[in-house]
C-alpha cells in the first residue's frame, strides 16, 4: 500500500518536472528566436506575421518562471487541503487554474501540458457527487483555454508557428516534431498517473471491504460473549444467593429448629431453662435477620453505597454517555433528600434500565431525564429521541420496572410514539420520620 | 492539527505578498532614479522625399520647452536613424520591449501596430483632457491616425498637393489663370492651346503639363480604388474608365514627346502638380534662383473630373504613443506638445518642409506673413488655398500592401495609357492582378 502511494507521488513529481522542463525549454526557444530575429534584421517582417505585441524576453522568462512556481505551489497546497477535506481548497484550486493560465499565456499558448497537472489534482481530490460537476466544468474550461485555436480570435497571442517560420524548412519540421513529442510524452505520464491512481483506489476499496467483514465477525463474537458472560454472572449470583441462604438463613433456621425441638422436650420438666433457651433461640433468629439484611445489602448497586443518589446517577450517566456516545441530560431543580434506600434503588434501577433500553432498542442519541419532587409524589420522566415503537411488547425489563414500582405503591406509564417516554411516580412522605429498620423487617 | 495549519499557510502567503509589495514600492520610489526619462523615436531626414536641412530642429525645440515646463523629466532620442531603416529599428525595439514612449509611425506600419495593440488608443486621454480637442485638426490629417474608428495617432505634419501654374507662359499665350473650380476639360483645353512649336524648328517645344499622374486624376474623379481593409480593389470602376480616357487624351497632345523636369524648370511647361514639401524645398535660395528664375508662378487646386471635385492627396506624418509606456500621462503631454501646441506647429511652418496640421495655425496671420514675406522673392503662396486644399483633401489608404499594390497597378495602367494595351477589358485584368496580390 505504502509503495503504491509512493509510486503515485513519484509520477506526480515526474509530471511537475517534465512540464517545468518543457516550459523552460519553450521560453528559452522563444527568447533565442526573438534575439535571432533582431540580429538578422527581420523584425518588421516577423511583426507582420503576428497578431499582437510580443512580450520582451526578460518579462516572458520572469512570468513563465514565477507563474510555474506558483502553479506547483498551489497544486501541492490543493492536494494537502483536499486530503484534509477543507473547504478553502476551492479557492486554492481557482488560484491554481489562474497560475496555469498565466504559465500558458507567458509562453504564448505554445504548450498546454500543464493543464494536465490541474486535471490530475482535480481527479485525485475527487469526492462525491458535487465534485463531479465541478470537475467536468473545470476540465471543459481548461480544455477550451488550452486549445487556443478555438479562442485565438479573442485571445491575442503570438503563435508558435510565427517563431518556427524564422527557421528553414528542415528545422521547422524538427521543431514541430519535438513539440509533438513533448505533448505526447506528457500525455503518457498523465495516463500512467491516472492508471496508478485508479488501481490505488480499487485496492483501497478492497481493503475497506475486508476490514468491514472482520469487524462484523468480531461484533458477532462479542455479542455471543456478552450472552455467555450474562448467563455466567447469573449463575454466579444464583450460587452466591444459594450460599448466602444456606449460610445465613439455613444456619439460623437449623439452629432455631434444633433449639425449638430441645425446648419441646424440656418445656415441661424445666420451664425456666426452656424460657432461657427460647430467648437464645430468639437471638439466633434476630441474628439471622441481620445476616439476611447484610446479604440483601450486597445486592444494592455499588455506586449507591458510595455516593448519594444524585452522585450515583450522575456517575452512571457519565459512564453510559461516555461508552455509547449518547447525549444524556439530567434535569432536577431540587434533589429529594429524604428518600429510603429502597426508593433510591428503584429510581436508580429505573433510570439505568430506561437508558439501556433507549440505547439498545430505540437507537436514541439524546435522552432527557427529569426528576420532579411534588408534595406527596416524586415524578420521574425519561424521554428519548429514538425510534420509539407503536406496538410495545412488554419485555422482562419493562415488567420488572413495573413490579419494582408496584412494590413501592408507585405508578408506571410509558408510550412509544415520537421517541420513547417513561413516566414513573413514587409516593413519598417527606415530613414523616421513617424507620428504615422497621420497614425492612 | 490541520485546522491550525491553514492560517499559518495563509499568513505565510500574506507575508510573501507584503514583502513583494514593499519591494516594489521601494523599487518605485527609492531605488529608481528620481529623473523620469521619456524616450521618443524619430527618423532623420524628411518624410517627403526631399532633402531636409535640420530634421530634428522642430522636435529639439519642443523638447527643450517641454523639459523646462516639466522639471525632472528628460527626453531622449536615438540620433541618425534613416527613414529606410526606421521601420526595422522600431520593430526591433518592439521585440526587445523597449520601444520609445512617443514615436513617429510610418504609413506602412500604422495599421499593423494599431491592430496588434502597440499603439495606445488616445480617445480616452483626449476626452479627459479639457485643453485638447480633435476639432482643431484638418479632418483628413486626423483621420489618417484612425484605425477601426479609434484614434491611435495624432498627425504631426501634412503635405498637400497643389497645381503649379506657369504664370509667365500663360500670359504670353493670352490665357487667364484657371479658377479653383476648374475641370478636366479646361485643363485639356489649355494644354492643347499651349502645346506648340515656338521656335518653328518643326518640333514642339512648349507643353501643357509635367508629372500629372493617373493617381491624381483618379482622386479628382472620386474613384475609390481599394476596400478599407485592403483586401479588394476596384480598378474596373466606370469612373476609372474616364480617368484612363482623360489621361490618354492628355498623352496624345504631346505627340509622343516625354516632358522632362528640365523643360519645366526652363519655363516651357504650363502646369506641374507639386507637393508642398517639394515647393518648400525648391523655393528658397539657392534653388529658386537656379531653377525658376525664368518665370513667375502661382498655385491653384487640381482640376476636377466629371464625377469628382477639385481635391488632391494629403500625406501625413503620424506620431503615436506606446501602449506599454510607463509614463502615459507624460507621453500624452509630450505628444500634445508636438502635435497640438501652437508654437511647435508654427515651428513646422518655419523649419520643416511640411504644413502644420492645426487649422488655426495655418490660417493665422503669422503663417500668412511667413508664407508671403518670410522668404525673399515675389512669388506668393496663398494660405487660403492651401488651407482649403487641406480641408477637402483625400486621405490615401495606409494598409501595409498599399504601396506595392499601387506599384503593380501603376505598371499596368501606364501601359494602357501609352496605348500598348487596348483599353477594352484591360482594367478588369488590372483589378484581377491587384486582387491576387492583395489576397495572397
Amino acid at each position: 500500500m505504502k509503495g503504491k502511494i509512493q509510486s503515485l507521488s513519484i509520477i506526480q513529481w515526474l509530471l511537475y518536472g517534465f512540464n517545468a522542463v518543457v516550459v523552460m525549454l519553450l521560453a528559452a526557444f522563444i527568447s533565442i528566436t526573438q534575439m535571432k530575429i533582431n540580429q538578422s534584421m527581420v523584425a518588421r517582417k516577423f511583426l507582420d506575421s503576428v497578431a499582437t505585441v510580443p512580450w520582451a524576453i526578460d518579462k516572458m522568462l520572469l512570468y513563465a518562471f514565477i507563474s510555474f512556481v506558483l502553479l506547483i505551489f498551489f497544486s501541492i497546497l490543493y492536494r494537502r487541503m483536499a486530503g484534509c477535506g477543507s473547504n478553502n481548497k476551492y479557492i486554492i484550486l481557482l488560484l491554481e487554474i489562474c497560475a496555469c493560465i498565466m504559465v500558458m499565456r507567458s509562453i504564448n499558448m505554445a504548450y498546454n501540458g500543464m493543464v494536465l497537472i490541474v486535471v490530475a489534482d482535480l481527479v485525485s481530490g475527487y469526492k462525491g457527487k458535487n465534485q463531479r460537476i465541478i470537475l467536468t466544468v473545470a476540465m471543459l474550461g481548461l480544455y477550451l483555454i488550452a486549445s487556443y485555436n478555438l479562442v485565438d480570435f479573442q485571445l491575442k497571442i503570438v503563435a508558435l508557428e510565427a517563431y518556427f517560420a524564422y527557421y528553414n524548412q528542415m528545422a521547422q519540421g524538427i521543431l514541430k516534431a519535438v513539440c509533438n513529442i513533448f505533448t505526447s510524452f506528457n500525455m503518457i505520464i498523465f495516463v500512467l498517473y491516472i492508471i496508478v491512481l485508479v488501481q490505488d483506489q480499487h485496492q483501497e476499496k478492497e481493503r475497506v471491504k475486508m476490514l468491514n467483514e472482520k469487524l462484523n465477525e468480531a461484533n458477532r463474537q462479542l455479542r455471543f460473549y456478552a450472552i455467555e458472560v450474562e448467563s455466567m454472572a447469573e449463575t454466579r449470583e444464583r450460587n452466591r444467593l444459594a450460599r448466602e441462604i444456606h449460610d445465613t438463613l439455613g444456619h439460623a433456621l437449623t439452629g432455631i429448629v434444633a433449639g425449638i425441638d430441645a425446648c419441646l422436650a424440656t418445656i415441661d420438666a424445666a420451664p425456666e431453662f426452656t424460657k432461657k433457651q427460647l430467648k437464645i433461640i430468639g437471638d439466633v433468629g434476630r441474628h439471622g435477620i441481620t445476616d439476611v439484611r447484610r446479604s440483601v445489602k450486597k445486592l444494592r448497586p455499588d455506586a449507591l453505597e458510595k455516593f448519594s443518589l444524585q452522585g450515583a446517577l450522575q456517575q452512571m450517566i457519565e459512564e453510559f454517555a461516555g461508552t455509547t456516545g449518547m447525549k444524556i441530560k439530567l434535569l432536577c431543580d431540587k434533589w429529594p433528600e429524604k428518600l429510603r434506600k429502597d426508593q433510591e434503588e428503584v429510581i436508580y434501577r429505573l433510570i439505568q434500565e430506561s437508558i439501556t433500553n433507549a440505547n439498545r432498542h430505540g437507537q436514541a442519541s439524546n435522552i432527557v431525564i427529569i426528576i420532579e419532587p411534588t408534595a406527596d409524589w416524586l415524578k420521574i420522566i425519561i424521554k428519548d429521541d429514538g425510534k420509539g415503537c407503536t406496538k410495545i411488547t412488554e419485555g422482562f425489563g419493562l415488567r420488572h420496572m413495573q413490579e419494582r414500582l408496584e412494590l413501592l405503591k408507585g405508578t408506571f406509564h410509558y408510550e412509544g410514539g415520537n421517541g420513547f417516554t417513561i413516566i414513573a411516580s413514587i409516593p413519598v412522605n417527606w415530613g414523616g420520620v421513617y424507620n428504615d429498620k422497621n420497614h425492612d423487617s | 492539527m490541520p485546522i491550525k495549519k491553514y492560517p499559518t499557510i495563509i499568513k505565510l502567503l500574506m507575508a510573501i505578498v507584503m514583502v513583494f509589495l514593499l519591494g516594489m514600492l521601494y523599487y518605485r520610489f527609492v531605488y529608481m532614479p528620481q529623473e523620469i526619462v521619456l524616450h521618443i523615436g524619430l527618423f532623420a531626414g524628411s518624410n517627403w522625399n526631399v532633402p531636409a536641412a535640420d530634421s530634428y530642429a522642430v522636435v529639439d525645440k519642443a523638447i527643450s520647452s517641454f523639459e523646462k515646463r516639466h522639471p525632472g523629466v528628460k527626453i531622449v532620442y536615438v540620433n541618425g536613424i534613416r527613414k529606410n531603416d526606421y521601420s526595422e529599428w522600431l520593430s526591433e525595439q518592439v521585440l526587445k520591449g523597449s520601444e520609445p514612449d512617443v514615436f513617429m509611425v510610418l504609413s506602412s506600419d500604422f495599421n499593423l501596430y494599431a491592430r496588434m495593440g502597440l499603439l495606445e488608443n488616445i480617445d480616452g486621454m483626449s476626452r479627459r483632457d479639457s485643453a485638447f480637442s480633435y476639432e482643431a485638426y484638418y479632418k483628413a490629417a486626423l483621420d489618417y491616425g484612425k484605425y477601426d474608428k479609434k484614434q491611435y495617432a495624432l498627425p504631426f505634419e501634412s503635405v498637400p498637393t497643389l497645381m503649379f501654374v506657369n504664370k509667365t507662359l500663360l500670359q504670353w499665350a493670352g490665357i487667364a489663370i484657371p479658377a479653383n473650380n476648374w475641370k478636366w476639360q479646361d485643363f485639356i483645353a489649355i494644354c492643347q492651346k499651349v502645346t506648340k512649336d515656338t521656335d518653328n524648328d518643326g518640333v514642339i517645344d512648349q507643353f501643357g503639363c509635367y508629372d500629372y499622374t493617373w493617381q491624381q486624376a483618379a482622386i479628382s474623379n472620386d474613384v475609390k480604388l481599394f476596400r478599407d481593409d485592403g483586401k479588394l480593389s476596384y480598378f474596373s470602376d466606370n469612373k476609372m474608365d474616364d480617368v484612363i480616357k482623360f489621361m490618354m487624351s492628355l498623352e496624345k497632345i504631346n505627340q509622343g514627346h516625354k516632358v522632362t523636369a528640365k523643360e519645366f524648370d526652363m519655363g516651357k511647361v504650363a502646369f506641374r502638380p507639386f507637393t508642398f514639401a517639394q515647393y518648400r524645398t525648391y523655393k528658397p535660395y539657392p534653388w529658386r534662383i537656379k531653377k525658376y528664375s525664368s518665370f513667375e508662378w502661382d498655385c491653384i487646386k487640381l482640376p476636377a473630373g466629371p464625377d469628382g471635385k477639385n481635391i488632391s492627396q494629403l500625406d501625413t506624418l503620424l506620431m503615436a504613443m506606446s501602449s506599454r509606456s510607463e509614463h502615459k500621462e507624460l507621453a500624452w503631454a509630450f505628444l500634445k506638445e508636438l502635435c497640438y501646441e501652437k508654437t511647435t506647429q508654427m515651428d513646422i511652418l518655419q523649419q520643416s518642409e511640411a504644413m502644420p496640421v492645426i487649422k488655426n495655425v495655418v490660417e493665422s496671420n503669422e503663417a500668412k506673413k511667413m508664407l508671403l514675406n518670410g522668404i525673399p522673392g515675389d512669388d506668393k503662396m496663398n494660405v487660403t488655398i492651401i488651407s482649403d486644399v487641406m480641408k477637402n483633401a483625400y486621405m490615401p489608404p495606409k494598409f501595409s500592401k498599399y504601396n506595392l499594390a499601387m506599384l503593380i497597378a501603376d505598371n499596368e495602367i501606364k501601359r494602357i495609357i501609352e496605348g500598348n494595351i487596348t483599353l477594352n477589358n484591360a482594367l478588369n485584368k488590372v483589378q484581377k492582378k491587384v486582387n491576387d496580390f492583395l489576397q495572397n
